[in-house]
């Protein structure tokens, strides 16, 4: 890894959790429609930060619910892993901020940013770095060292062709090559 | 006599006077003052009682009720309308005299009565005119001057008609007699709407030196005596109780019948030709002859066979009697019996004392099962000896049912069931089916009706606080337990009926409501009392936790700030501790308020505690929370430098 030493990992950072975090209820799958409507954009916005705190990109459902996010052990309360797929779908589909990787809803892709976001951040990245009509591999753009500092580094492989995808319907970009050995090439 | 203004319930019945019994309710009654209808009670409820007959108004109950007090009242008659006819206040001494002593005063004229023009006008009269008519020869028969009906029986000798010399039927003669004393005229049949013209002119004013009543009566004629009737073809003054003219046999039955006798029948009440009185004379000055009750939905019979029975009865006059002699002490054959049967008398007598221990408790219990023997055996001798002895019985009824109640219930059940059977001797729970009138859909909604407001009256009694005992909510399903343990195990209301009566509150304007729980449970409340009522008191009582948290919950807690920020959960069983509700209500009410969105739940392993909603607009109620309270802000900084770590 490239990742430099004098930096703690994110990973390591504790993660400050918000108020609600620490309400009861807030474990609970709620039945007032409204009531309802709110926890998961409450649980929506807490799963999202901290996936980007902790640089998440990939959230396996069956390791999280045993992990803190789901689980406050000073209150002693979880949440359900269906009440936790029930709030990825709403994620899905009212916000578009995540998606299942598989049909068994145990794998999920949290896009705190998602895939247009994730080509405008990759587009700009390139132009500020002059790197116009240059290739990169998809390694180089998500492992090299250029890329530290940048938000997408370490990114998903599976979210970074769906943003290059978006690059290239935007005419930005070209992929090519196969499998294991692509290439990009920015315009 | 007057009207006298009546007390209402909550429920807006008569409230009874001590002793007073409801006999007979019958809805859709309007009244008539004299002939006068009274605009403001034409529909309305009317309420016999053993004292009183009531009127209830529908639309302003409270301030168009009215009461004819029993005692007031003279003599009736039985149409459509029922008519009470109030004895003249100078004569109290007793309810009806003797025909020959029956002065009265005429009633008052109203001098704005539009008068009939063809009936004839009271005209003094010098002589007793008691007269009963030959139904064979329609002759006018004096009635005899020894005549007294209060002592008749189907012996006493009657005279021959003085016509044709056939007996009259007794029924005819006594008719005639009483309707003589009360000065007015006698129940007429709507199948004889000729009569009322006969017995008109009987009403007059009798001269003070006749007052005496030895005049000898059977001389006298009485066509001499009477008003006549002009034929309205040739003039001749015919005797008022022909049916034609004696001359020229035109009909005189027309013209004579007062026509809203003959339109009482009727439904249209907008076509009765019945004056109208602007108001109530209820002031006590207005001297008013009598009082109609008209009975537009039927129910008159029962009502009049009623009003008879009440009147015969007069349990006014029991008011201050002395209680009723014990039986027990009148059988001299058995001598040990009638010695013992006051046991559960203070005084005792000296052998009693004698014998102790095992023995003597064995003793009291046959004493006392003899003396109750006694006292059900008197009172089943015949029904008279049944109403006189009613109230010993129903005691002694009453002591059997607690004695079985604290013998079946537990410890928890022995309080409620001296509350029930104590409660069961206070109230008149008498609305059965039995005392409503007819078969079919109207009795049963009236019957409902008044099955309501009976609950009513139940729930909201001060005294017995059924409503209050259970933090002013309790379930239907409970209220019908309890109510029918009240009846006594007699005249139970079926689950049926009792839903039925619960959902008319709203539309009788009952202080008490049906609340339906979305699980379906049936709750019973104060009308007063609403859900935002409910949920302000469920979350102030919240907010009170936040500053004194309490039991064994919180300890467990690693951090306490929250604590202080949300508060802390509450369950349905420590919610029905608090507000005094069963812990199916409270769970309702709880989900009732998370519907609302007050609350939300939290689901752990000891159960669903309920919290103050801080999921939706939190931050905004934070806000307002922290601005409006130093200490709750101050919390929140505490927070945020727990977070900040």
């Amino acid at each position: 890894m490239t990742t430099p030493s004098s930096r703690p990992s994110p990973a390591e950072q504790p993660f400050t959790f918000p108020r609600e975090y620490h309400f009861p209820p807030f474990f609970t799958r709620q039945r007032n429609a409204i009531t309802y409507t709110a926890q998961c954009q409450k649980w929506s916005k807490l799963i999202l930060d901290y996936c980007r705190a902790k640089r998440i990109w990939r959230l396996s459902l069956v390791d999280a619910i045993d992990g803190e996010l789901f689980w406050n052990k000073s209150l002693n309360r979880r949440l359900s892993l269906a009440d936790a797929r029930e709030i990825i779908d709403v994620m899905k589909t009212k916000e578009g901020r995540a998606e299942w990787v598989s049909k068994d809803k145990n794998v999920a892709l949290v896009y705190w940013r998602n895939p247009e976001e994730w080509a405008t951040v990759i587009g700009d990245w390139i132009e500020e770095t002059a790197q116009r009509n240059t290739v990169l591999t998809l390694y180089e753009l998500t492992e090299g060292y250029l890329t530290a500092s940048q938000e997408f580094h370490g990114m998903d492989t599976e979210i970074l062709q769906k943003s290059l995808n978006v690059l290239v319907k935007r005419g930005k970009a070209q992929v090519f090559g196969s499998e294991d050995q692509q290439g990009v090439k920015f315009f | 006599m007057s009207l006298q203004r009546v007390d209402l319930t909550t429920a807006l019945r008569p409230s009874l006077l001590p002793d007073e019994t409801l006999l007979f309710v019958q809805d859709a009654v309007g009244l008539y003052e004299g002939k006068y209808k009274i605009p403001t009670c034409q529909n309305g409820h009317a309420y016999l009682t053993s004292h009183r007959a009531c009127y209830v108004d529908n639309e302003e109950p409270r301030k168009n009720s009215v009461a004819v007090a029993l005692k007031d009242a003279g003599f009736l008659k039985s149409s459509p309308k029922v008519t009470l006819h109030f004895k003249p206040p100078r004569r109290t001494s007793a309810l009806l005299g003797a025909p020959s002593r029956s002065g009265n005063s005429s009633p008052l004229p109203r001098t704005s009565t539009p008068v009939s023009p063809l009936s004839p006008p009271p005209t003094p009269q010098p002589a007793n005119t008691a007269t009963w008519i030959c139904p064979i020869c329609s002759f006018s028969n004096p009635v005899p001057s020894n005549f007294d009906f209060a002592l008749v029986n189907a012996n006493t000798p009657l005279p021959p008609c003085l016509a044709c010399g056939i007996k009259p039927p007794l029924a005819r003669v006594l008719k005639a007699a009483v309707s003589s004393a009360a000065g007015r005229s006698v129940s007429v049949a709507t199948s004889e709407p000729v009569q009322p013209a006969q017995t008109l002119p009987e009403s007059y004013t009798r001269s003070d030196t006749d007052g005496d009543g030895d005049r000898d009566e059977g001389s006298a004629s009485p066509v001499g005596s009477t008003a006549t009737f002009r034929c309205p073809r040739c003039t001749f003054l015919n005797h008022p109780s022909l049916l034609s003219c004696e001359i020229c046999g035109a009909s005189l039955v027309s013209s004579s019948v007062p026509t809203h006798l003959l339109a009482d029948a009727e439904l249209h009440r907008s076509e009765s030709p019945g004056p109208s009185m602007n108001s109530l004379g209820v002031n006590g000055n207005d001297i008013t002859e009598s009082i109609k009750f008209s009975f537009r939905a039927g129910g008159e019979k029962i009502f009049c066979e009623r009003l008879k029975g009440a009147m015969v009865q007069r349990k006014w006059l029991l008011q201050n009697a002395p209680p009723i002699p014990k039986p027990n002490r009148l059988s001299p054959g058995d001598a040990s019996a009638s010695e013992n049967a006051g046991a559960e008398e203070p005084q005792k007598s000296p052998e009693q004392k004698k014998v102790v221990g095992i023995a003597g408790l064995e003793r009291r219990g046959v004493d006392m099962r003899k003396n109750n023997e006694l006292v059900i055996g008197n009172a089943f001798e015949d029904l008279e000896a049944l109403m006189g002895s009613a109230k010993e019985i129903v005691a002694l009824a009453e002591s059997f049912a607690s004695k079985l109640n604290t013998a079946a219930g537990g410890a928890a059940g022995a309080e409620a069931n001296a509350v029930l059977s104590e409660s069961a001797t206070a109230i008149g729970l008498v609305t059965t089916k039995d005392m409503l009138a007819g078969t079919g859909s109207a009795a049963e909604s009236l019957y409902l009706s008044e099955l309501a407001r009976n609950l009513a009256e139940f729930l909201t009694d001060d005294a017995r606080g059924v409503l209050k005992r259970e933090g002013g909510i309790m379930s239907l399903v409970d209220l019908w337990a309890v109510f029918n343990r009240a009846r006594g195990g007699v005249e139970l209301v079926s689950p049926m009926d009792f839903e039925k009566a619960a959902g008319l509150w709203e539309r009788l304007k009952l202080p008490v409501r049906l609340r339906r729980f979305r699980s379906g449970l049936l709750v019973v409340q104060g009308r007063e009392w609403t859900d935002e009522k409910t949920i302000a008191s469920l979350l102030d009582w919240l907010r009170d936790l936040h500053s004194a948290p309490g039991g064994g919950y919180v300890e467990n807690l690693e951090s306490h700030w929250e604590i202080e920020l949300f508060g802390r959960g509450v369950t349905a069983q420590e919610a029905a501790e608090k507000f005094g509700w069963s812990v199916g209500v409270a769970s309702e009410e709880l989900e009732m308020a998370e519907e609302r969105g007050a609350l939300c739940r939290d689901e752990g392993v000891e159960g669903v505690r309920y919290w103050e909603n801080w999921i939706v607009g939190r931050n905004e109620s934070m806000q307002v929370d922290a601005s409006s309270s130093p200490s709750s802000s101050s919390s929140a900084a505490a927070a945020a430098a727990a977070h900040g770590r």
